[in-house]
């Protein structure tokens, strides 16, 4: 008798923790359930239609507001539709939505850069083909086809802007500097900022996207522009081009070592954020980058963002006529191929390429949007680069490695990092990068 | 280890069931009286099996594949990441690099929480004060942790030796030669906590009288502690030890917040680089490969390391 009686303790023991472990899943169904109950209250408008709630997924995480008041424009006009957004940080983004992918999440729409990241997605079968949408007619031919992935375009180009450097209009005129046009004569403005005891360049390099975004600036575009091998990257990684054949690896080298060199206190202790407070209150010369901090500069010191900040193409050459500005895609849109709210993930879209939701990305974001005829004017600074636009001498040194998956930049800014503390010799970079290379190609 | 407890019950009936030559009714009777420990198992295990056995077999397979770590199909590659990982150069390094700030913070980390523990045992005012205190970095996730640190260190620290009039204080993450130290001194302080607490328990389950007749027999306070208290808190010091090194050889979060591996590499440790072979470099079944051996490695150093200091404990 007693024994049983154990056993049946034991029994309803066993069923309690089961139940507690279903009262552990059942209870944010039934969070999200009251959460469903007052949120009718905002959108009890149109009732006749069924609700549907579209999750947005995006890398602007560093404008969350800003995009949070362009989706907020989406639902006024969708009352239907709801849209969940998730911002997530750039670094941990791509690694964020394919675990999320892989692991069978739907994420109806999110942002993909064009290139090799979008063909990546398209090959899985991730991304629906976006080719013929109606809507895509809103944008030039040549951009849909910049963005395009074998011909066909699974991607919505949204925004983009130039990546250039900012200057201090009041250290270059005290100083009695011009703005440079050649790489010399940057380096050598440069040195006389800091001859003047002030800071040439503000890097913020902690962050390994900062000197990323440069280093996998300068090296494509010598490498195609001035050296003539516009196809290096593409052999690189199928094994047919050498990091030890391409002079301007070398040169890109020595030039990140020279920055390194010109830069703030602290180049690999201080991040992004860092450096975006330090150039505002005025002290430092030039930062390299593109119009992301201007939202952070006018509310840092609105004087010194209203009539000192300038902003020119970065000169990469000796050679001015190269020295066009760099206008790189920044977010694109793509939605999931499994998605079971397409008709409203595609009405997002239609919002995003309509005069309206391009002038919300420029008015919002501070960028530039790719929809035809959506206003330019987004900062002071930015009326410098008006000729630059206007007589089109703009060039995207991404699509040089646009349909590439290597990911050598990051490999390459550790090795670079190595050699700004004399770890390691610019030859030895080369040699360890093509070492890394063979073990990483297809 | 953390499953540990687990299993203990299921020990005493598979003794008794198979010890000795009895007859098929002793085994019958054992199997209905005692059957209903395995009750007790099902929960535990079967938590056990979802978090870990099947991801690990899952693991496992995708270690003999050239998975991209997000293509829906599978290509088996047989040996190749095993034999790719033994000659991978950067491989090395990271594990040269884990068992540096592993070993470096498990001697750290016990040394500091003993001292702490034999401070805050002894009759000192306001030590409940002093134990809340230490133990309150434990408290804090890593993740804010690193950041208040990296805070620290690239704009505190700098600040406040500005004040004092030393310039050129620059943050340690910045700087290949200082970086894991900087991570270590973190992990550090935040680290003293939990094993302070298991120190102090110890200390407070050495039997006093022992203490006194030591002290009757005329042993000085340093005697004393080598010969009585060091041997009786081995039991602590030996959960102590395994805990800190399993964990720190474990380290991802706190070097992914801080440092993500660099500057030069200098903090990559094997989680971090095995994440940046998965995720950065498109190589699933290549960071699945990588972490199969951490795995073993793991095992390894945990067998080795339970077998010595077993062996030191003293009962009483």
């Amino acid at each position: 008798m007693n024994k049983k009686m154990i056993i049946g303790l034991c029994l309803a023991m066993l069923m309690l923790l089961l139940a507690a472990c279903g009262s552990g899943t059942n209870e944010p169904e039934a969070t999200k359930d009251t959460n469903k109950g007052t949120e009718p209250a905002a959108t009890a408008a149109g009732t006749k239609e069924e609700k549907v709630t579209l999750s947005f997924m995006h890398f602007k995480s560093d404008v969350t507001d800003g995009v949070a008041k362009i989706v907020e424009q989406f639902e006024a006009e969708n009352p239907n539709i709801t849209v969940e957004v998730q911002p997530v940080k750039y670094d941990d983004y791509y690694t964020l939505i394919k675990t999320k992918l892989a692991g069978g999440d739907i994420i109806d729409v999110f942002t993909l850069n064009p290139g090799g990241q979008t063909k990546l997605f398209a090959d899985g079968g991730y991304i629906m083909d976006l080719t013929g949408q109606p809507f895509l007619a809103n944008f030039d031919e040549d951009v849909l086809k910049g963005q395009a992935t074998d011909g066909e375009n699974y991607v919505m180009p949204v925004n983009g802007g130039p990546i250039a450097v900012f200057y201090n209009k009041k250290i270059f005129s005290d100083l009695g500097l011009e703005v440079p046009r050649t790489y010399d004569a940057l380096i050598e403005a440069a040195n006389k900022i800091k001859e003047a005891g002030k800071t040439p360049f503000a890097l913020g390099w902690k962050d390994g996207w900062t000197l990323g975004m440069w280093a996998s600036r300068d090296l494509p575009s010598l490498t195609a522009l001035e050296e003539g091998q516009t196809d290096f990257f593409q052999k690189l990684e199928v094994g047919q081009a050498k990091f030890a054949d391409n002079p301007a690896v070398k040169v890109t080298i020595e030039r990140a070592k020279k920055l390194f060199e010109l830069g703030n206190k602290d180049q690999l202790g201080v991040d992004y954020n860092g450096v975006v407070d330090l150039f505002s209150k005025g002290e430092v010369g030039m930062m390299y980058t593109g119009t992301w901090p201007l939202l952070d500069f006018e509310k840092k010191n609105p004087d010194f963002y209203n009539n000192d900040l300038g902003y020119f193409p970065y000169p990469f050459s000796n050679d001015e006529a190269l020295n066009k500005l760099e206008f790189n895609p920044d977010a694109s849109l793509a939605v999931a191929s499994n998605t079971p709210h397409k008709e409203a993930a595609l009405k997002f879209m239609e919002f995003m390429s309509s005069k309206q939701g391009g002038d919300a990305w420029v008015n919002n974001i501070k960028s530039l949007s790719y929809v035809k005829g959506s206003t330019t004017s987004i900062a002071p600074a930015m009326d410098e680069l008006k000729p630059y636009f206007d007589q089109g001498l703009t060039y995207d040194s991404q699509i040089y490695f646009a349909n590439t998956t290597l990911d050598w930049s990051t490999q390459f800014c550790q090795l670079l990092q190595q050699y700004f503390f004399n770890k390691t010799t610019p030859d030895k970079i080369i040699a360890d990068m093509d070492d890394w290379i063979s073990k990483n190609h297809k | 280890m953390e499953n540990g407890c687990g299993w203990a019950g299921a020990n005493v009936p598979l003794s008794r069931i198979f010890g000795g030559g009895a007859g098929m009714g002793l085994l019958r009777r054992t199997v209905k009286n005692e059957f209903w420990y395995v009750l007790f198992l099902v929960p535990g295990f079967s938590l056990f099996a979802l978090a870990l056995l099947i991801p690990l077999g899952m693991g496992i397979r995708y270690s003999f594949t050239d998975w991209d770590g997000i293509a829906q199909t599978l290509h088996y590659i047989g040996w190749g990441n095993y034999k790719n990982a033994l000659t991978d150069n950067d491989l090395w390094k990271a594990l040269l690099n884990t068992f540096k700030y592993a070993i470096i913070l498990t001697i750290a980390v016990n040394c500091l929480s003993l001292l702490f523990a034999l401070l805050l045992d002894s009759y000192l005012k306001f030590r409940n004060v002093f134990r809340t205190v230490f133990f309150l970095p434990s408290v804090i996730s890593i993740v804010l942790s690193g950041f208040i640190w990296s805070y620290n260190y690239s704009t505190g620290l700098p600040k406040l030796f500005h004040f004092f009039g030393f310039e050129n204080v620059t943050s340690p993450l910045g700087n290949p030669d200082h970086a894991l130290f900087g991570i270590i001194i973190i992990a550090v302080w935040q680290g003293i906590g939990a094993p302070m607490i298991i120190y102090i328990a110890g200390l407070q389950g050495i039997p006093q009288e022992l203490i006194e007749s030591a002290k009757i027999d005329g042993a000085g306070t340093g005697r004393t502690l080598w010969n009585i208290v060091l041997p009786l808190l081995a039991p602590s010091f030996t959960i102590n030890m395994v805990l800190t090194l399993t964990g720190s050889l474990k380290v991802f979060d706190l070097v992914f917040v801080t440092t993500h591996g660099g500057p030069a590499f200098a903090t990559e440790v094997m989680s971090t680089y095995i994440y940046r072979s998965s995720f950065a470099s498109y190589k699933g079944g290549y960071g699945m490969a990588l972490s199969m051996i951490f795995f073993v490695v793991l095992v390894i150093v945990t067998i080795i390391q339970l077998s010595i200091f077993r062996r030191r404990e003293v009962e009483i």
